[in-house]
């Protein structure tokens, strides 16, 4: 068992980039769900908004990659339209119905091949982070930092780009949700009715704050493609949006703090599980009593099954998550 | 008191059955892959499939050379097909191996039909059955000689078979969310279990599916019913809000998938039985006899479901409770046990589903997670809550989606039903069959 290893890729998961993107698309999606009480369920949509908006920008655009940010914002836009124009007005599981539906929609169009020449089907799009990448201040080859955190000279820089992110939007929804703008979206979450006797117009606020959060999950989408200097559609699974929802319900909802601890949480334990059992199955298939349990082929599969298990106990005996506070989380009061 | 005590010891056995089942799924095909035995065999068949007026014959081809080798090129075996266009390789373990037909031996005027299918490919996750099959097809395949109102027709047929399968399934999803309210992502995985299970008894205990199936369909009911024991009924008690539930469903679908994975692998499987068809005209449309039973039996059950609905003492107890549980727990119906049947029957018509669903593509693990998305459009546009809604919904969307395919590619074959989801929710929320008051 090299507990080394697992307590370095353990300590180096908690402050990484995945956990740099799954914040941002944890405040975003707390935007929505945390403090508007919407069930979206296709964040992973509104994060390949942004990953396709730079990566199409080279390879099909033809321009910088900087005009990534406004495609990938008209897309966001386009897509909260579509999906928040039907169901916004409706019980909440109508937007969960659809957004998930629509996730799937967004994966299958960019993978396949009909639409390659725009996005480049299976393969995804590659090669278009140049720019971001000449802007680093950092040495590509040097290595930086101190055990058990060293990275390269480019890991560094998305680190820092990431980071700085999730903290100017942590900012931005922190006062956002202490404006009279964050207490009519608080109030709609409490109860609709109210708030539309007092005049307020609940469909234009949820459509204001899908779209927000969409806006906020766009740039966890960015920081991903660049991070990895290319867009895959299969990271944009349906099932990426339920792993940002547990790392959001963990932290504790309609907390911006929980989104960021959470995210950083949830990939804390899910390295260390990932390499604590693949450490385990390293040599032979763990067997208990003689019988084989689990072989290395079954470790991510074991992970999976542990995160849902994780969101099933979480929703049913602290639904609040670790900073939560149990009243914010009203999502039945009607 | 008699009656009730008797109640409460089924009710005792049925969950002892449920954790049975559960055993079954987690330890079942784990223990039966370990096992080696006797008898291992490569079976090689070349066919000439021709198509006529859109009915595909295949004959055998005799005198073709089959070598099967290892990947590492040793060689296992080589021969001549016989007049059955057969060959059969003993090989003495479940491994990987490369079934290469040598196409200057085809005779005069037969070519493959794609070059690259000369050479198959048997690997080991694939080698469940003691005889492995390894199909070659020559001729040219002509697809798009039909006009187009014989493809639309036989579109159609296919809608309507798809449909019959959706509408069954989501039958229970919608009465499901008629009884508790709980909107079950999970729907999708009950539809897998009977897909697995029917797999599991089948294929890996060599059961014929004409007696392992009602065995997979009374097993997919008490794992329905075991869902709502130790899960959304403990959690209904526990006073737990329906979007918690919701949640909660999502995160017991991910568990579910994950945990189908870890047992069954990646890869699509076929089912032992009534794999090999030969297609059958029926009118302008053409059909194996394997598609066309499934499509009688789905609707005669669909047809006996709206029957127990409408016309039994029980189906009036569900749709009362779906209309009103408090008033109707008030003049005495049992509401517990209603949502009990309900969860029973919405398990049982799932895992129905999910042995159509392998019978006619393959079985896997994500198979009914593909499907939920339809069903969801199943049940909006027939009505939430409203079982004759998923009936009507499920074979619209299943004709709507398979019609769609003549224009859109088949691989955003589903992207139709989206567009369904849409237009309803901005013109009639409620569906054709709901009612108002559930929408806002």
């Amino acid at each position: 068992m090299d507990w080394i290893n697992i307590i370095q890729n353990t300590c180096k998961a908690l402050t990484g980039v995945d956990a740099a993107y799954f914040a941002l698309a944890a405040i975003g999606l707390n935007v929505q769900f945390g403090y508007t009480g919407l069930l979206n369920f296709g964040q992973a949509a509104f994060m390949a908004c942004g990953a396709y908006g730079v990566g199409m920008t080279s390879k099909y655009f033809g321009i910088g990659m900087w005009w990534g940010l406004p495609i990938g914002m008209a897309f966001v836009i386009v897509l909260a339209l579509l999906v928040g124009i039907p169901t916004l007005r409706l019980r909440a599981d109508y937007l969960a119905i659809v957004t998930i539906a629509l996730a799937e929609m967004v994966r299958l169009i960019v993978r396949s091949v009909r639409f390659k020449q725009y996005f480049g089907g299976s393969d995804g799009i590659n090669g278009f982070s140049l720019q971001f990448r000449e802007l680093s201040p950092f040495d590509p080859g040097a290595q930086y930092g101190f055990w058990p955190l060293q990275y390269s000279g480019y890991t560094v820089w998305t680190l820092l780009v990431g980071w700085v992110l999730v903290a100017i939007f942590a900012t931005l929804v922190y006062m956002l949700m202490r404006s009279p703008w964050g207490r009519v979206i608080k109030a709609i979450r409490e109860d609709e009715d109210a708030v539309r006797s007092l005049g307020k117009s609940v469909y234009s606020y949820k459509m204001q704050s899908l779209m927000i959060g969409g806006l906020i999950g766009m740039f966890s989408g960015v920081v991903f493609a660049l991070d990895r200097g290319s867009v895959q559609p299969d990271n944009y699974s349906r099932d990426v949006t339920f792993y940002i929802l547990t790392a959001l319900v963990l932290g504790g909802v309609a907390k911006v703090s929980g989104s960021i601890v959470g995210s950083m949480l949830f990939w804390g334990i899910f390295v260390f599980s990932d390499n604590f059992l693949r450490e385990l199955t390293k040599d032979e298939p763990l067997k208990i009593f003689g019988v084989t349990v689990m072989q290395k082929i079954q470790v991510g599969a074991i992970n999976y099954m542990l995160i849902g298990v994780g969101l099933m106990l979480l929703m049913t005996f602290r639904p609040q998550g670790i900073f939560g506070n149990r009243k914010e989380m009203a999502l039945d009061a009607r | 008191m008699v009656v009730a005590s008797a109640g409460k010891r089924t009710y005792r056995l049925v969950r002892a059955f449920a954790v049975v089942a559960g055993f079954l799924v987690l330890f079942g095909s784990g223990a039966n892959a370990a096992s080696a035995e006797e008898g291992l065999s490569i079976i090689a068949s070349v066919q000439n499939q021709t198509v006529d007026a859109g009915v595909s014959q295949k004959q055998p081809v005799a005198g073709v050379t089959i070598t099967v080798t290892t990947p590492a090129g040793a060689m296992i075996g080589t021969g001549v097909t016989d007049e059955a266009g057969l060959i059969s390789f003993p090989v003495p373990s479940r491994d990987n191996y490369i079934v290469t037909l040598d196409t200057a031996t085809l005779p005069n005027g037969f070519t493959m039909i794609d070059s690259a299918k000369a050479v198959s490919i048997v690997s080991k996750e694939d080698f469940t059955t003691s005889v492995k099959r390894a199909t070659f097809f020559t001729g040219s395949s002509n697809t798009s000689t039909q006009s187009l109102l014989n493809r639309m027709i036989q579109r159609g047929a296919d809608g309507l078979r798809l449909g019959l399968v959706i509408a069954m399934c989501a039958v229970g999803l919608s009465l499901i969310f008629g009884t508790t309210g709980l909107t079950n992502f999970a729907h999708g995985e009950m539809v897998t279990f009977g897909g697995l299970m029917a797999f599991l008894l089948n294929v890996t205990m060599g059961i014929p599916l004409l007696i392992s199936a009602p065995i997979v369909v009374a097993l997919g009911g008490l794992f329905g019913l075991a869902l709502n024991v130790f899960i959304f009924g403990k959690l209904r008690r526990r006073g737990v809000g329906l979007i918690s539930q919701l949640v909660v469903s999502v995160g017991l679908s991910i568990v579910l998938r994950n945990m189908y994975l870890y047992q069954f692998g990646g890869r699509t499987k076929p089912l032992n039985d009534y794999s090999q068809q030969t297609v059958m005209r029926l009118g302008p449309t053409s059909i194996t006899p394997r598609d066309l039973t499934t499509a009688i039996l789905s609707l005669l059950v669909l047809v006996a479901v709206a029957l127990f609905i409408q016309k039994s003492r029980t189906g009036k107890a569900i749709r009362a409770v779906s209309d009103n549980p408090t008033l109707a727990s008030s003049t005495g119906i049992d509401t517990q046990r209603i949502i009990r049947i309900v969860w029973f029957a919405g398990g049982a018509l799932a895992a129905l589903g999910g042995i159509f669903r392998g019978l006619d593509e393959q079985v896997g693990f994500e198979m009914g997670s593909r499907l939920v998305f339809l069903m969801f459009a199943a049940i909006t546009l027939g009505g939430l809550g409203s079982a004759f809604g998923a009936l009507v919904g499920g074979v619209l969307v299943g004709i709507f989606v398979e019609m769609a395919s003549l224009v859109v590619p088949s691989e955003l074959k589903n992207a139709p039903a989206l567009l369904i989801l849409i237009i309803v929710l901005v013109a009639r929320p409620q569906g054709i069959l709901g009612r108002k008051q559930r929408v806002g």
